[in-house]
This record gives structure tokens, sequence and C-alpha cells, in this order.
């Protein structure tokens, strides 16, 4: 199991630069159209930053921060809002992704709808990864061992 | 310019290859670990160059900027299996 460090400097610049690791994450979700990114880039980032979290301040205070129970929340609704807004534009007759269709209930013309639908579907994609990469490094980090979560973190 | 930049990054290439000797055959992890470090921030310079060489600086500094996160959470990730090893 990932313990807490007591390095001072570890625990410190870790502590400056997970805001802004998740700043930068979400920076390359949303701008996945101009610059190199997107949704799987910013999720993987921002997974990162909780990576980095759980290997400073060890597997019972990243818990406390997003429990198991949030993390399979997250991924579930990430792939919904994928397939969901791939479904509505079925549904609005058109194909499935076909984002030019949401112009039909949404107040924007077409070209606008295509970069909401788009905008939409990354940030599903973003937060379907960054769940599950923060599954997996959960379930390895817990080295086979799962603590109750009413004493999680402080014996082995 | 450009041949300034283009000396730059050749030498660079080649100081991350003599880094990479002390990757291979250094002796002890720390040394390894230090030298992969290393040669992280060398390619984070490398790739700079390469955007001012295509002209789209904007773009690399995006890419190089992860690097460099990247680079520093494994750099922890390594040292922190040190420590677990250490304690069992």
């Amino acid at each position: 199991m990932v313990f807490r460090s007591e390095d001072v400097i570890v625990k410190t610049i870790s502590r400056i630069l997970v805001p802004f690791i998740q700043l930068y994450a979400l920076y390359v979700i949303m701008h996945g159209h101009y610059s190199p990114g997107g949704g799987f880039q910013g999720g993987v980032i921002l997974a990162a930053s909780f990576i980095l979290m759980l290997l400073t301040y060890g597997y019972g205070e990243t818990k406390e921060r997003i429990s198991e129970r949030l993390v399979n929340l997250l991924s579930s609704i990430g792939v919904l809002i994928y397939a969901g807004i791939g479904l509505l534009c079925l549904l609005l007759l058109g194909n499935f992704l076909d984002y030019s269709q949401l112009a039909r209930i949404l107040p924007v013309e077409a070209a606008r709808a295509r970069s909401l639908g788009i905008l939409g579907v990354e940030l599903g994609v973003g937060m379907a990864v960054m769940a599950v990469m923060i599954s997996i490094f959960l379930d390895i980090s817990s080295g086979g061992v799962v603590p109750d979560d009413t004493d999680a973190g402080d014996e082995e | 310019m450009n041949t300034f930049l283009l000396t730059v990054g050749i030498a660079l290439c080649v100081l991350a290859i003599l880094v990479l000797y002390r990757v291979v055959f250094g002796p002890g992890v720390f040394n390894r670990i230090a030298a992969i470090s290393a040669i992280g921030t060398k390619t984070l310079i490398i790739l700079l160059i390469f955007g001012f060489f295509y002209g789209r600086v904007e773009m690399f500094i995006d890419i190089s900027l992860v690097y460099a996160l990247l680079n520093f959470i494994g750099c922890v990730a390594a040292a922190k299996y040190l420590e677990m090893e250490r304690e069992r």
C-alpha cells in the first residue's frame, strides 16, 4: 500500500502543484480543438494530479478526497454524457454524434451547435478517463489490501 | 537564428545520448533516476526548438508543459517505489 510521504520538499511541491495541474488539465480539455489535446489527454492529466496526491499523501487521505463510490459515479456519468449526446443527435433525425442536429433544440445556428456538441462530448470523455485512471491506480496502490472506510490509512 | 537553434538542438541530442550511458550502466538506481530526469528536461527543450522550427511555438509549449509535469510525477513515483522497497 502507498503510505503518506514524510518528506517536506515533496509534500510542499505537491500541494502547490496539484491545483495548477488540474487547471492545466481543464485548459487542455477546453482547448482541444485549437491546440493538441482533448478529452482523453485532459482526463489523463487530471488523473495525474490525483496520482501525485496519492503518492504524496498516501492511500487513506486520497480516499477521503475522492472515494471509490464517487469515482464509479463519475466514470458512469462521463460515458452517459458521451453516449447521451450521440443518442440525442440520433433522436433528432441525424446520425450518431451528428452535432449539427443539436441546432434543432439549442437556440444557436448549426456551426455553433457543432462546436458546443463536441465540447460536451470532450467533457464526458475527460470525466470518464479521469475516473477510470484514478480507479485503476487506487486499486493497484492498495496492494490487494482494501482497508475499511472507518480506519483507512493508519494501519497496514 | 535558425542555425543557432539547430546547433543547440543537436548539442542537446548529443548530451542526451551521453546521459543515456548513465541510465544503462549507471551504478545504482539513484543515478538512473537522476539521469532519466535529465533526459526529460533535455527532451523538453528539444520540443520547444521543434516548435520554433515549425513556427507553432504555442502548440509545442503545451506539449512540453505536459512533459515536464509527467516527468516530475514519474520521478516522485520512482522515488516512492524505492522507499517502499526499503521499508519492506
